[in-house]
């Protein structure tokens, strides 16, 4: 039989093997060496700091049970994420519904809606906020126009403000993994339990609210914990005399320069998201909501 | 090129043995055995398939030869040459995939160029041997075209003509034909069959299909539980299978139990209950008094007329019958060897079948097949 | 989900109240950029284009807006070079280990920008690249991988693995495979990905307090300094610029996204 040989590879390709996966492993090796020396580096260098400066041992974290100060910035800092996360889940979780309802070609008006306020700046939305609710603000204006108020309602510079500019931000971020898992509704299950008798409050009592639980508890987690590390609209709308966490350890490492405290705060925050996702790892796939919203 | 020698450059030189070998191939997935010790040999220029039912471990197999699975032991060897660690790049095999997987984003030319772009093939040849490609498959007026624009059929070709434009040694084929419609895949693999003995290549092919493994194919190996269960020839597979599995799953087969009455050098007499059997042995003899199991085929059963005599004569009765246009299907209840499938040439039926009749059958000492049980009760 | 169910009056009331809420104060900066006054109103009695006009006359404004341009390209880049090949390298390797390596990618999602842009103002001093555009560009970069590698991987999840093997069964080694097979195929969630990974470093500011003084002032720095130090209706016309800018962005992004998924 005439033998033919296959045309050949160029040469130099079969002089060498490597290990199987070799060069997928090579692959991921940019990332990783980015994302370890120039990400986790310094943030382990700020679990360091906290146990070392201004003295080495445990003296910084002792501060959460003796300085009312930081037991004041903690209490502010929960007290405004829980109601954040409580006002963005009811109105996320009425928009969510109201979509997944909607018509296919409702739907994407409602979701651009929900999107476009999701990616623009959030310097923008807070400047917005602050034009409208200033002392002299829209808001002010318009109502001492229609001769209802004296004089200025104090809506901006205080806890009012912040949650009114965070809810506006965390609003979008609630609406993704609620509508995921709404979507995943069958609702010819709603229709047939309407033909069964049952009334509106009953199928969304019985039914709808059930099924869409796992979302909604996903979006309560992603809500909070975004919450929690919120530097600029809190910056910004607090006006200096709303202190949270992130502000608050700004100025202790930038104004203060006490860079123990700030960081023992800073731990604080990352072990607290870190132990609030790990509760929470079955229900919040960070992964799908990312990649299925956007 | 001289830096590395081709594989098959270190057979020794003159050899005919310019062949593919798995030896003692085993994959393993944690406690799961997906194949098992095979070990089997293609010579050059044959028509291989591996045939079993799912999970046999047959595309395993083909998925080791290509170098996408890595052997838990055993060694694959091309001309003698072991190739277990040379990765599926430097192989220098054409497959064919299940599903095809043509590239959706190149045309049906750049696609069948791709393995000679890979190779750095200057324009001109790439181009000349990308139409004596798709002439081959008869496909030059699609050359534009993209996959998505062409009939399952013609994907199959491109497929083809893509895994043999680089005129590899062995071509590998996972499930080739599975995707398509019935009459179509009778169609191509006549096409196949009639490539094969153009090209004159070695191909390896996998299917849970035994009508295109038997029509196809110099060789056979059966696979069942990651085990190789019998190989060979079509025509020896069919007619003497060694296992119950392989006489079960080539086509169909009755199976009668009996024990071993008496053995003559040529002939022995099995006892099913009250009917003696006359049986043709080759080989080994069974000692008497021992169990015996036989394979006979339905179509090797035959209505006896009146007294019509035979080696082996059953009374029985219709117990449900069709008609299937080339000839009838029959199960006929016995009292000693449960219910028979007859297959019945309409053309020569003696009788117009009815439920209940009341019929004799009956078969040639050289019918039936003793084979064995299979080990692990498949 | 649809099925002639609707949502009843409640529900739609308080959507619709939501969506104004989300939407509404964002288009308010529109008029007011438009304002005649010297300070941030309603327009009175004309429209005017002043503010525009002063913004595009300004050479700080000017000069941020380069800055941040420059900055997010070059931060995207990297971001996308980095993000592309680790989605492709885990999604081919597909192990528990490389499952980490993906999760390890999404961290700067996770983890508060404050916490990063601390310990990275202590890291850069040793590194000598604070106030600097390769310290700003790296720190964005390194940000901005965790959105390719969501959008790279989501486009990898509907990509077929045989026609990775039949290119490498053909002999195309993993620089072709690459090149010719997976890139073309994935490249709309890439492009995805770059536009996020834009977008995140056009808007980011608290790292740019942290690691940046006078050298690198990005535009949204800025605004920040507008913001609290003099709130006049250029801010607006800034704002308005940014906001069409990002809707620009993400009408492209829809535009691929449909591309992709007809």
């Amino acid at each position: 039989m005439a033998r033919e040989a296959a045309l050949a590879l160029p040469a130099a390709r079969r002089a060498w093997a490597l290990p199987r996966d070799a060069g997928w492993y090579a692959l991921l090796l940019p990332a990783f060496l980015l994302m370890t020396l120039l990400y986790v580096a310094p943030i382990l260098q700020v679990l360091a700091i906290s146990v070392t400066e201004p003295a080495p041992g445990i003296g910084n974290y002792e501060r959460l049970f003796t300085n009312p100060g930081v037991q004041r910035v903690i209490g502010t800092t929960l007290r405004i994420c829980v109601t954040t996360t409580a006002v963005a889940l009811l109105l996320g979780y009425a928009l969510s519904y109201v979509i997944a309802l909607a018509s296919p070609r409702a739907q994407r008006w409602w979701l651009l809606g929900v999107l476009v306020p999701l990616w623009i700046s959030v310097l923008v939305r807070a400047f917005a906020w602050v034009t409208l609710l200033r002392r002299q603000g829209l808001v002010n204006q318009g109502l001492d126009a229609l001769g209802l108020i004296e004089e200025p309602l104090r809506l901006v510079w205080n806890e009012f403000g912040i949650v009114v500019g965070m809810v506006h931000y965390m609003v979008p971020y609630a609406v993704l993994p609620m509508l995921a898992a709404m979507k995943e509704i069958d609702p010819r299950l709603l229709a047939a339990a309407r033909g069964m008798g049952a009334s509106r409050l009953t199928v969304f009592r019985r039914v709808f609210l059930p099924l869409s639980l796992p979302g909604l508890i996903a979006a309560g987690v992603l809500v909070f914990i975004f919450s929690l590390g919120f530097y600029i609209t809190p910056a910004i709308l607090g006006g200096g005399k709303t202190l949270m966490a992130a502000e608050w350890i700004k100025l202790q490492i930038l104004d203060l320069v006490r860079w123990g405290l700030g960081a023992m705060l800073a731990t604080v925050l990352v072990v607290a998201i870190l132990v609030t996702l790990a509760v929470f790892s079955r229900v919040v796939d960070l992964r799908r909501l990312f990649g299925g919203g956007r | 090129m001289t830096a590395l020698p081709r594989p098959e450059a270190m057979a020794p030189a003159g050899s005919a043995a310019h062949a593919l070998e798995l030896r003692g191939l085993s994959k393993r997935y944690g406690s799961f055995t997906a194949v098992d010790a095979v070990s089997l040999r293609v010579e050059r220029g044959q028509f291989l398939t591996l045939l079993g039912p799912s999970g046999s471990g047959k595309t395993t197999i083909l998925m080791a030869i290509a170098g996408f699975v890595a052997p838990s032991a055993g060694a694959v060897l091309l001309d003698g040459a072991d190739i277990t660690a040379l990765p599926p790049e430097r192989r220098d095999f054409g497959m064919v995939f299940q599903g095809y997987a043509l590239f959706p984003h190149m045309t049906v030319a750049e696609n069948v160029a791709f393995p000679l772009r890979v190779r750095r093939l200057g324009q001109a040849a790439r181009e000349a041997k990308v139409r004596a490609a798709l002439d081959l498959v008869q496909l030059s007026a699609f050359a534009e075209r993209r996959p998505s624009q062409l009939s399952g059929g013609q994907q199959q070709r491109v497929a083809l003509a893509r895994a043999l434009v680089f005129e590899p040694d062995l071509l590998l084929l996972d499930e080739p034909l599975s995707a398509l419609d019935k009459k179509l895949r009778a169609e191509l693999q006549e096409e196949l069959k009639a490539l094969h003995r153009r090209i004159g290549r070695t191909f390896v092919n996998v299917t849970h299909d035994q009508e295109e493994a038997l029509s196809l194919s110099d060789q056979v190996a059966i696979l069942n539980h990651g085990k190789l269960v019998q190989m060979g020839a079509p025509e020896a597979l069919y007619e003497r299978p060694r296992t119950r599995f392989v006489a079960d799953f080539l086509g169909k087969s009755n199976f009668l139990r009996g024990t071993v009455r008496e053995v003559r050098p040529d002939m022995m007499a099995l006892q099913a209950g009250g009917t003696r059997l006359l049986q043709a042995v080759q080989g080994a003899h069974p000692a008497p008094g021992t169990p015996a199991l036989l394979s006979l085929r339905p179509e090797k059963i035959a209505l006896l007329a009146g007294e019509e005599a035979a080696d082996n004569a059953v009374a029985g009765r219709i117990e449900a019958w069709a008609y299937l246009g080339a000839g009838y299907a029959l199960t006929v209840a016995t009292d000693d060897l449960g219910p028979l499938r007859v297959a019945l040439p309409a053309w020569r039926a003696p009788i117009a079948p009815r439920e209940g009749l009341p019929v004799r059958l009956g078969w040639s000492a050289e019918a039936a097949v003793p084979v064995l049980e299979d080990a692990d009760g498949a | 989900m649809t099925g002639g169910y609707r949502a009843g009056p409640l529900a739609r009331g308080i959507a619709w109240a939501t969506v104004i809420y989300l939407v509404l104060p964002i288009t308010i900066v529109v008029p007011v950029s438009m304002t005649d006054r010297r300070y941030l109103s309603l327009p009175y009695e004309t429209l005017s284009l002043r503010h525009y006009a002063n913004l595009l006359g300004s050479e700080a404004w000017l000069g941020a807006i380069w800055q941040s341009l420059w900055i997010a390209i070059a931060s995207t880049a990297i971001a996308v070079v980095a993000g592309t090949l680790c989605a492709i390298g885990c999604w081919r390797l597909a192990r528990r280990s490389t499952e980490w390596v993906r999760a390890l990618m999404l961290l700067p999602l996770i983890i508060p920008s404050i916490v990063y842009a601390v310990g990275l103002y202590r890291w850069f001093g040793t590194l000598d690249l604070l106030d600097r555009f390769l310290g700003v560009t790296l720190a964005h970069g390194v940000t901005g991988i965790p959105y390719v590698v969501i959008t790279v991987s989501t486009a990898l999840a509907a990509f077929d693995p045989r026609l990775e093997q039949a290119a490498r069964g053909m002999g195309a080694s993993l620089g072709q495979t690459l090149r010719w097979v997976i890139l073309p195929r994935i490249a709309p969630g890439i492009a995805s990905g770059a536009i996020f990974a834009f977008i995140h470093s056009w808007d980011e500011l608290v790292l740019v307090l942290f690691i940046a003084s006078r050298n690198v002032f990005t535009l949204p720095r800025k605004i920040w300094d507008g913001i609290n130090e003099n709130l006049d209706p250029t801010m607006a016309a800034v704002a308005v610029l940014l906001i069409v800018f990002t809707v620009l962005l993400l009408l492209l992004d829809g535009a691929l996204r449909a591309r992709r998924d007809p």
